[in-house]
């Protein structure tokens, strides 16, 4: 009687243990999932005042006046980088031989 | 009276937890419960051919809890940092004294953040909170097709308020849940619904020939000192907009310094009389309809024709000139004398079929409608008037989409300002979402025969030694056509000597037109010749030259060098 009393105790608490176990498991799981849309938002958000500041570096406006002048040297690549649409154009620019030259001097 | 005590008791309790149940599990729920926005991320617009024009970074806005602000000290600091008037900054937080939320300065930069934490403020009563900030790369570029978004995030203006719908994404939101103090305990994601993040727009615009034309509108700006200018450059072949620029105009990063004055897109949103860029559409229209010759003759009468009671003169007297001569020369007469065969009715259905009077559907919000007024309102000074671009109105743009018919040979196409639409990722759509982009639309008005005459014949020789010679370039076979309005002065209401619109559109290679380039310039103010040819013509040739050069357009004219190394090197590095 009395074994069988105590083993239907620690049947419940058994139970009990491992459903708090795995109710931690899952508040942990949440936590991550918390974790990584933050982080995801973080680097989106990185990633996008990256993009804003090559662009501005980049911009027509910035360069077109320089390159006029002669001050500045740029070429593309013959062949594109990358023909992933989602990368930037104007990332795949390089300095010139005769202006990495002069930076190089500076 | 224990027996009664216990009724009322009993009575509450039922009437708590039975009667009165549901209101106050709402109350709960309600003071529990915390539904919080997530704020969709807005779109990016590209141009062409992918630069960036708009896009949006997360900023910090700074905000005060005016019931929790013990002393303030801090409040002198703050104002300095954030360049706030600080007797009325003092005046709002005494007006909101009792408030649980003000906002002290929204979008904080970088800098301003930096400047803020450095003050270590209370975390009581100061806070700060994440907003989307719209950001421009290109600042002053194509602010008027752009246009901008508000404090509240909102378009505002040009392609930010004409595709807000499609920007601005879809709010998400999720539901927290808040302790008695008012601290989240606890995230319920289970009900969390994402922001479904804007989509991309891929204009049709080239920051480039953009940034070419935006260049000369300000350097006719300086030279001339108009009211407003505006210019645009359309592609023949398809109906895309390549560059569209008004002046005065604004930084799009600085909404504040926007002047009342600056906002108007006048290449959408101003209408004028053309005058004689008109004329190309009355003769394309009377040839199509067989009552002209392209080699017939008309008496221009020595410059003076009655018509009616109205007496009409050209700007020098001609006598027996070509229907190309009347072109070139932009003889109001001989034009006068060709309304008279197309007769008020064939006027009316000409200018109708070019487009004038009606939207051409350019999508960008507040494009004017141009007048045309009922033929039952015409008369005699009608067929006079209509034929040398005057009492009619248009707009710069249903101006040039009606020129692109012309040098596209005959075919009226819809201008198109997206070119594509993308999602956020810059990923193309599914098919099960098509992107919303207008398709080409072309409309036959008239034949390829007469609009190639009109281009390679009359229109190139006004260029070659009409009005329109500052407009030649080397290499290109240019066509155009100048205009020189005359505006109606307001004290006497009639048309004044002095207020023009002159306006100048070209495009080239003759032959095989690529490009179109239209300038106006209202009401220029220094010097006394406001010709078209002189003010508008040369900055369009040379905005169509940069543009020529810029697309490797082939030189159509015999004995040139080739395209220079350095203009092709500069092309290849800013594609």
């Amino acid at each position: 009687m009395l074994f069988r009393f105590g083993s239907a105790i620690l049947l419940a608490v058994a139970v009990s243990l491992v459903g708090i176990a795995l109710e931690k498991e899952s508040l942990k799981l949440k936590r991550q999932v918390s974790r990584q849309h933050y982080q995801l938002d973080v680097l989106v958000d990185a990633h996008a005042k990256m993009k804003l500041a090559t662009q501005r570096a980049g911009s027509p406006r910035q360069v077109l006046n320089s390159m006029e002048r002669g001050e500045l040297g740029v070429e593309t690549n013959q062949q594109p980088v990358s023909t992933n649409r989602r990368e930037m154009p104007l990332l795949q620019w390089h300095l010139n031989h005769s202006s990495q030259q002069a930076d190089d001097e500076n | 009276m224990v027996v009664l005590a216990w009724i009322v008791i009993s009575g509450r309790l039922i009437f708590l937890q039975y009667i009165g149940h549901r209101q106050f599990a709402k109350v709960v729920a309600r003071q529990q419960m915390y539904k919080e926005k997530i704020p969709a991320r807005p779109g990016d617009i590209l141009d062409r051919n992918g630069r960036l024009l708009a896009t949006t970074i997360v900023s910090n806005s700074l905000y005060v809890v005016p019931q929790r602000l013990e002393d303030q000290k801090n409040v002198k600091a703050i104002c300095e940092v954030l360049h706030l008037d600080l007797p009325h900054f003092r005046n709002r937080l005494k007006q909101n004294r009792e408030k649980l939320f003000l906002w002290v300065k929204r979008r904080l930069s970088e800098q301003e953040l930096q400047a803020i934490r450095g003050l270590d403020l209370s975390d009581d009563a100061w806070g700060f909170r994440q907003e989307y900030r719209r950001q421009y790369p290109q600042g002053a570029l194509a602010a008027h097709a752009l246009g901008l978004r508000d404090i509240d995030g909102k378009g505002q203006g040009g392609l930010e308020e004409a595709f807000d719908h499609l920007i601005c994404g879809q709010d998400g939101h999720r539901f927290l849940i808040r302790d008695a103090h008012g601290r989240v305990i606890e995230v319920r994601n289970d009900s969390r619904e994402a922001a479904r993040n804007g989509e991309t727009l891929v204009v049709t615009l080239d920051s480039i020939i953009q940034l070419y034309t935006e260049r000369q509108l300000q350097a006719i700006i300086q030279e001339w000192q108009p009211k407003s200018a505006c210019a645009i450059v359309m592609d023949v072949k398809t109906g895309e907009v390549l560059a569209m620029a008004s002046a005065p105009t604004f930084n799009l990063n600085h909404p504040e310094a926007i002047s009342e004055s600056a906002w108007k897109n006048t290449a959408i949103a101003s209408i004028y009389e053309p005058g004689s860029t008109l004329k190309p559409f009355i003769v394309a229209a009377a040839l199509e309809k067989g009552l002209l010759e392209k080699y017939e003759e008309f008496d221009c009468e020595q410059g003076e024709y009655r018509m009616g009671k109205r007496l009409l003169h050209d700007h020098h007297s001609y006598g027996m000139l070509s229907v190309t001569d009347i072109l070139v020369k932009s003889s109001n007469i001989g034009m006068a004398k060709i309304g008279e065969r197309l007769t008020n009715p064939g006027l009316y259905e000409s200018v109708m079929a070019f487009g004038f009077g009606q939207k051409t559907g350019i999508q960008l919000p507040g494009e004017l409608t141009g007048i045309v007024r009922p033929l039952s309102s015409w008369n005699i000074y009608s067929t006079g008037s209509i034929p040398m671009g005057q009492e009619i109105a248009v707009t710069p743009i249903q101006l040039i989409t009606a020129h692109v018919a012309l040098a596209n040979q005959g075919k009226l196409l819809n201008p198109r300002l997206i070119r594509d639409q993308i999602d956020h990722n810059y990923f193309p759509r599914s098919e099960e979402e098509p992107a919303q982009v207008r398709p080409m639309i072309s409309t036959p008005i008239v034949s390829p025969e007469v609009a190639d005459w009109l281009v390679r014949v009359p229109m190139t020789e006004t260029v070659e030694r009409g009005t329109g010679r500052k407009a030649q370039l080397e290499g290109y076979t240019v066509f155009g056509k100048t205009g020189t309005a005359q505006k109606p002065d307001p004290k006497t209401g009639k048309y004044s000597s002095q207020l023009h619109v002159s306006s100048f559109i070209c495009g080239a290679p003759a032959n095989d037109p690529r490009v179109l380039v239209l300038v106006v310039v209202n009401e220029p103010s220094v010097g006394e010749n406001h010709y078209g040819g002189t003010i508008a013509g040369p900055p369009a040739a040379e905005i169509l030259k940069k543009t020529l050069m810029y697309q490797r357009v082939p030189f159509d004219k015999s004995g040139q060098q080739p395209l220079e190394r350095t203009a092709r090197r500069q092309r290849n590095a800013l594609r």
